[in-house]
């Protein structure tokens, strides 16, 4: 547990909102760590000394909604903008054209899912994912927070709980909830429709509350505009909120910008969370190293300034390949959002040299990588140089499908029809969506059961029988490459085929011995970020 | 009184001495729990009634905490119903072991927090300090009586008592020279 998660489950302790599950774990922490009892010690000072100071403080009105307070002089004004502008409050506004079905494109939607804090969502087809696209129709966010992009720049903080809709990338439906939003230039007459009536953005950042009877509207920066349903429209600039009750006029209020979460604050929270879980992984795959059914563990996030090696973390393996040369491969973010925490190989040539020595048969191949897109033919994960009798090679093909094979013989002739291998194909897993996100990818070659295995995300993707006579119970492997494909070295023509994934890699696991299906999904959930 | 007991006066400036260590150490064993501080008192009255039992020159802290134990304990008897969450046995031990060797300093402590409150924006404050009084409730229904979503309090009472342990501890970090 990081100190930033021990701290908020300190507090949420402390504010007696804690599940049992998390009850356990800082009661787990607590016992063994003594930073970990001063830390709570400090925080329940801190509210000892807080009650204390708010009990001797003269009684004052506790800090109610902004909407709780009146202004007659706005109101009167009010009273004057919706007499004068009346029904003029016309719109020339592009309609929102429904079922415009593009035809080179599967994605749908219009706004992306970035972050997520205790976000509890209902009525779901599939879980939402940080980097989702948000599904259409009416999004019920239960409780936590949701920081999404519109595709028109528009960013928002939903809390919940809240039922929203995003019509389009320029226009939402509001039900209920609690959102702020942050209007760039180009996304300027953004509008928000609610049961009352419709919000419009001219810039820069309001903030919405429908979570009670009277909804508000806050304008925290810029102007804004509000039609009521009922009668014309008013307009709002920086530091103004109106109260909006059903069948009653609005009433001004000064805006309160605190009671909305940020995006700066839901950023710091994200950040702390996701270190929260890269500290977790990196005790997990302590574990792992010593696991003496991995042969190497070639982690791209460890620093080694200046010497463009991966280490081979394997600590317990039968035979020990050494560190990996990175060829003309960056160094970029990686998975967990760190500096300098993968390898990007996109430039030409990219590649991770190794060589991996010993006989083995069942294997197990497992990468995190984070692909731009499939545009070489083959698109390299992990494979032996040339392609030598009893040597795998694992690719992605260009539309999508995972490959994997073992070369049987040396093509001459001593299988049936002359195949000299025999190729395991997934369905295609790849979608566009898929671009930019951090994936892992695995392979089972269990000589055992005779079956080649691949895998998404933890889950099979698909398994096939090896035909008897393409059964390859003798694996070698030597010189490789990860992300790129070498033809035999010492080969002089300049020209090689472009093989060199597109795409960011920050771990690649190489197991002899097949993992369980259970094993592989428990990776992935330890390991995710 | 024989020669082991000690006189009323040095009793009551011992007990003075003890009362943050008293009331951070039932509050750790119930903590976000209001009643804590019934449950001080009441550790109080009978440390009192008890007073003819201690004996000069042992740790007093450790003694009172030990009382103070058996009232929460009797305390969670009376709330048995209530399926608040509980600490096991053993970390309450190490709790009490910990609080019994601590030295608590509270003055420049509080001192320090109040020159921080004022260092927030002041509807932060009104915030915080809300949340302390006794009518705010559970974070529920703070969040609603302050037109805030539970995440969102959540986040926000979060990073403002971060910003204040932070400040209070640069507060009481004496100035370090360059030599």
């Amino acid at each position: 547990m990081s100190p930033a998660e021990r701290n908020q489950l300190i507090d949420d302790l402390i504010d007696q909102d804690i599940s049992e599950a998390d009850f356990l774990r800082l009661e787990a922490d607590l016992s063994v760590d003594p930073i970990a009892r001063a830390a709570y010690y400090e925080r329940l000072q801190l509210s000892l000394a807080l009650a204390e100071v708010a009990a001797v403080r003269p009684e004052r009105e506790a800090p109610l909604p902004a909407s709780s307070r009146r202004a007659l002089v706005w109101l009167a004004m009010a009273a004057l903008w919706l007499a004068f502008i009346g029904v003029t409050s016309v719109w020339f506004w592009p309609r929102q054209r429904a079922g415009l079905a593009g035809v080179e494109s599967t994605a749908n939607g219009h706004a992306a899912l970035v972050t997520q804090i205790d976000a509890v969502w209902s009525g779901m087809a599939a879980p939402l994912i940080d980097g989702a696209l948000l599904p259409p129709g009416m999004i019920h966010l239960e409780s936590g927070l949701a920081q999404i992009e519109l595709f028109s720049g528009v960013r928002l903080v939903v809390e919940g709980e809240a039922k929203f809709e995003i019509l389009s990338s320029m226009e939402m439906r509001l039900a209920r909830g609690r959102l702020r939003a942050h209007v760039p230039e180009a996304a300027h007459g953004f509008r928000i429709h609610t049961s009352e009536g419709e919000i419009v953005d001219l810039g820069t950042e309001f903030a919405v509350d429908a979570a009670g009877e009277r909804a508000e509207l806050h304008v925290l920066d810029g102007e804004v505009e509000w039609h009521p349903k009922a009668a014309g429209m008013l307009r709002l600039v920086g530091g103004e909120a109106l109260g909006l009750a059903p069948g009653n006029d609005p009433t001004q209020m000064p805006a309160d910008d605190s009671r909305f979460v940020g995006l700066s604050e839901i950023n710091e929270r994200q950040k702390a969370t996701q270190e929260t879980r890269r500290k977790a992984w990196l005790q997990f795959s302590e574990g792992l190293r010593r696991d003496p059914r991995l042969i190497a563990a070639y982690r791209m996030d460890v620093p080694n300034p200046g010497e463009r090696l991966v280490p081979n973390l394997a600590a317990s393996g039968m035979v020990k390949p050494g560190a990996g040369a990175i060829v003309a491969a960056k160094r970029v973010e990686g998975r967990w959002g760190q500096t300098e925490g993968a390898l990007d190989f996109s430039p030409a040539g990219s590649r991770v040299r190794v060589n991996i020595p010993g006989r083995h048969s069942s294997l197990t191949l497992l990468c995190w990588v984070k692909i731009n897109s499939l545009d070489r033919l083959y698109n390299s994960l992990f494979l032996t140089d040339g392609h030598e009798v009893g040597a795998p090679h694992w690719q992605i093909m260009n539309d999508g499908r995972l490959f994997f094979s073992v070369k049987r013989s040396d093509g001459h002739g001593t299988t049936a029809g002359g195949q000299d291998k025999y190729n395991f194909y997934s369905p295609p897993f790849w979608t566009p969506l898929l671009s930019g996100r951090w994936i892992l990818l695995g392979a089972v070659y269990d000589v055992e059961a005779k079956t080649v295995t691949h895998f998404l995300n933890g889950s099979p993707l698909a398994s096939e029988a090896i035909p008897e006579e393409f059964l390859v119970e003798n694996v070698t492997i030597g010189n490789a490459s990860i992300a790129n494909w070498s033809e035999p070295a010492y080969r002089r023509d300049a020209e090689f085929a472009v093989r060199n994934l597109n795409g960011s890699m920050d771990e690649f696991l190489l197991y002899s011995a097949a993992l369980s299906a259970a094993e592989i999904a428990e990776i992935f959930n330890q390991s995710r970020p | 009184m024989t020669d082991s007991s000690m006189n009323e006066d040095d009793f009551v400036a011992l007990l003075t001495g003890v009362q943050g260590a008293l009331r951070l150490y039932v509050q750790s064993l119930m903590p976000g729990d209001a009643s804590a501080h019934d449950v001080v008192q009441q550790a109080n009255t009978i440390l009192w009634k008890k007073r003819e039992d201690f004996t000069p020159g042992t740790n007093f802290k450790a003694w009172a905490f030990a009382i103070a134990r058996y009232e929460v304990l009797n305390y969670r008897k009376q709330q048995a119903r209530d399926s608040r969450l509980v600490f096991g046995e053993e970390l309450e031990q190490i709790v009490a072991e910990d609080l019994a060797e601590r030295d608590e300093d509270t003055e420049r402590r509080h001192e320090a927090l109040k020159g921080c409150l004022q260092k927030l924006r002041q509807q932060d404050r009104e915030l915080l300090l809300h949340r302390y009084t006794a009518s705010a409730g559970t974070l529920e229904e703070f969040a609603r009586r302050t037109g805030r979503s539970k995440g969102g309090l959540k986040v926000t009472l979060h990073r403002l008592r971060n910003a204040l342990l932070s400040c209070i501890e640069k507060q009481l970090t004496p100035l370090k020279f360059e030599s």
